[in-house]
């Protein structure tokens, strides 16, 4: 067992962890936040895809011990004061949602790309979820409301 | 008409919950003393087993080793009643369960797996339809390994031949394909307060899959509950039981929840593929591009189990000639046993294949008059009143041409190109 400390959607943890569980692991067996999807479990498909300092990371190949010290955003710390994310209402308002089981990190990742770079024209869109794989939607709709996410933060002032 | 719904912007019901990852996906369910399943499987495709548990028993944490012996009704199958709870005697494809490991922790299940003898004694497999078709074949289940043998007629067909100026025979093959959804399958089972055994699964039929798991445990209908929660996709790979019957034995002869989750290389081995299928055409046209004959065989290879083959390789046959209007056809279509993985329901469910064969004839039917290949399809595309092969009378929405038109449209073709 070992102690590490972090920050996970803005809450401090101090947890014993067994060395050999993953940062998902982590999230979801520990802290049952299960927002965050295994679809793979290495690092091919994205949907297991938090934010960890800043940068998009696949928790399934960040283990646990390494996240210690280390700030972490998950799906469930998007939303403030019960307040969509603008990309959140847009997935919604876009159709860009089917089965559900990839929108988790497909946000995360439009998240870290948006948060990086504010106006991406769509091939840089497509780049930055191209470590997201999406089963039914065909991808556009997701483009979509990505653009769709950047008029609404641009008028929020998020 | 003013309609509330169609043609309009609808949001989805289930949208806020999936972008907020509220939504419960059967992986995501936690219960207080859960214990957890794992499933052993053949990495043979073709062997007479013998399994000894005694040393995976023995593992701390473990509380119990299902097998066939455990089953009270050891088959079930979406048609044919072919799969195997978990196999008695004989594997036949990667793959197959052969054990549920139950115990405390998914850790200590996975050492329990590593302590399961197998003992096989491989004996000759069958990977290829048309060697499987044989009299002398291997043998899958019974006596023969043709499931499924459809056959379409019209018209006359030495006749449709000395109609044709140009005939053109080809060999098409499609391969296996896997629908990957997004979300391995997963379940929670429980038995209730009110006494009902209850298996918490993304489905395509939760219905059926109470039919299946009452009958494997041989209960009846009303003392099981199948209870659908969100589906991580699914493009007909979740038509078949996968975990639906394992854990529903495991919480019902234990009293506790139990819960699985396939990893994604065991949610390719546990689950259907596409049909591959080996397409032998002949398609005969007059001097002016018009259809006369065509005549196809058509052999799906099911794996070792039928699944929905039946359904499917009957639809591969009655779309067989495409949306094309042919005086002369016959079509023999079969799903044949193999010891590959087992084929069932995929997008399409037989129609997506035949596609691959039809077209490409057109286009070498096409080339051979002389006539560019958008010509020869508008010429015998179904229109308002054509009969299709199996003598079904287009009567309402017919629009291939403008179908057709648009694409000619849209990728800049133009008709007289390639016109002879």
């Amino acid at each position: 067992m070992k102690e590490i400390k972090l920050k996970v959607n803005g809450i401090d943890y101090i947890l014993n962890i067994d060395e050999d569980i993953r940062l998902i692991d982590l999230l979801r067996d520990k802290l049952r936040l299960t927002g965050t999807k295994e679809g793979c479990g290495e690092g091919e498909c994205g949907a297991c895809t938090v934010i960890m300092d800043g940068v998009s990371v696949n928790s399934c190949l960040v283990m646990a011990f390494q996240a210690d010290g280390s700030n972490i955003l998950t799906i469930e710390g998007l939303e403030e004061e019960g307040k969509l994310h603008p990309i959140q209402k847009a997935f919604i308002e876009e159709g860009a949602i089917q089965c559900g089981y990839c929108t988790p990190g497909m946000i995360m990742s439009v998240k870290a790309l948006l948060d990086k770079q504010p106006y991406p024209s769509r091939e840089e869109i497509r780049k930055g979820i191209s470590g997201n794989l999406c089963r039914c939607t065909g991808y556009n709709k997701i483009v979509d409301a990505t653009e769709m996410a950047i008029k609404y933060i641009k008028e929020e002032g998020v | 008409m003013n309609l509330n719904i169609v043609g309009k912007d609808i949001l989805r019901v289930d949208g806020l919950s999936k972008v907020t990852g509220k939504a419960l996906y059967p992986q995501d369910l936690y219960i207080d003393d859960m214990i957890y399943g794992k499933t052993l499987r053949s990495d043979k495709s073709h062997a007479y087993i013998e399994v000894d548990i005694k040393e995976a028993e023995k593992i701390k944490g473990i509380i119990k080793i299902f097998t066939y012996k455990d089953v009270p009704i050891n088959h079930y199958g979406v048609v044919f009643k072919d799969h195997e709870v978990f196999c008695r005697e004989k594997v036949r494809q990667i793959g197959d369960p052969i054990a549920f490991v139950v115990g405390e922790n998914e850790r200590v299940c996975k050492e329990a797996l590593k302590k399961i003898k197998v003992y096989y004694e491989e004996i000759e497999g069958v990977f290829n339809p048309i060697d499987a078709m044989r009299e002398d074949s291997p043998k899958i289940h019974g006596d023969t390994n043709i499931v499924y043998h459809y056959k379409l007629k019209k018209g006359n067909i030495e006749e449709g031949y000395s109609n044709s100026y140009v005939v053109v025979e080809n060999t098409y093959k499609t391969h296996m394909v896997d629908h990957a959804f997004l979300q391995p399958e997963a379940g929670l089972a429980f038995v209730d307060k009110e006494n009902i055994l209850t298996v918490m699964v993304a489905t395509q039929y939760p219905h059926y899959d109470r039919e299946e798991v009452a009958a494997a445990l041989n209960l009846s209908q009303e003392e099981v509950k199948i209870i659908n929660t969100n589906v991580g996709g699914a493009f007909g790979g979740r038509e078949d039981i996968s975990l639906q019957i394992h854990l529903a034995l495991a919480a019902y002869t234990l009293k506790k929840p139990v819960k699985a989750i396939y990893s994604r290389e065991e949610s390719f081995i546990a689950h259907s593929k596409r049909h591959p299928l080996i397409m032998k055409y002949k398609t005969g046209a007059d001097k002016n591009g018009y259809l006369q004959i065509m005549e196809a065989e058509i052999i799906g290879d099911t794996g070792a189990y039928a699944s929905w083959a039946t359904n499917v390789l009957r639809k591969s046959g009655v779309h067989a000639t495409g949306p094309y209007f042919i005086p002369n056809v016959k079509v023999d279509s079969y799903a044949v046993y193999t010891n590959n993985l087992f084929a069932g329901a995929m997008r399409g469910f037989g129609a997506t294949q035949v596609p691959v064969a039809h077209e490409q004839q057109m286009d070498i039917l096409a080339e051979k008059l002389g006539i560019d290949p958008i010509s020869i399809r508008m010429k015998n595309i179904f229109k308002k009143g054509s009969v299709s092969a199996t003598g079904q009378i287009m009567l309402e929405s017919v629009p291939i041409d403008r179908c057709i038109e648009e694409v000619v449209k849209n990728i800049g073709f133009s008709m007289s190109v390639g016109r002879g």
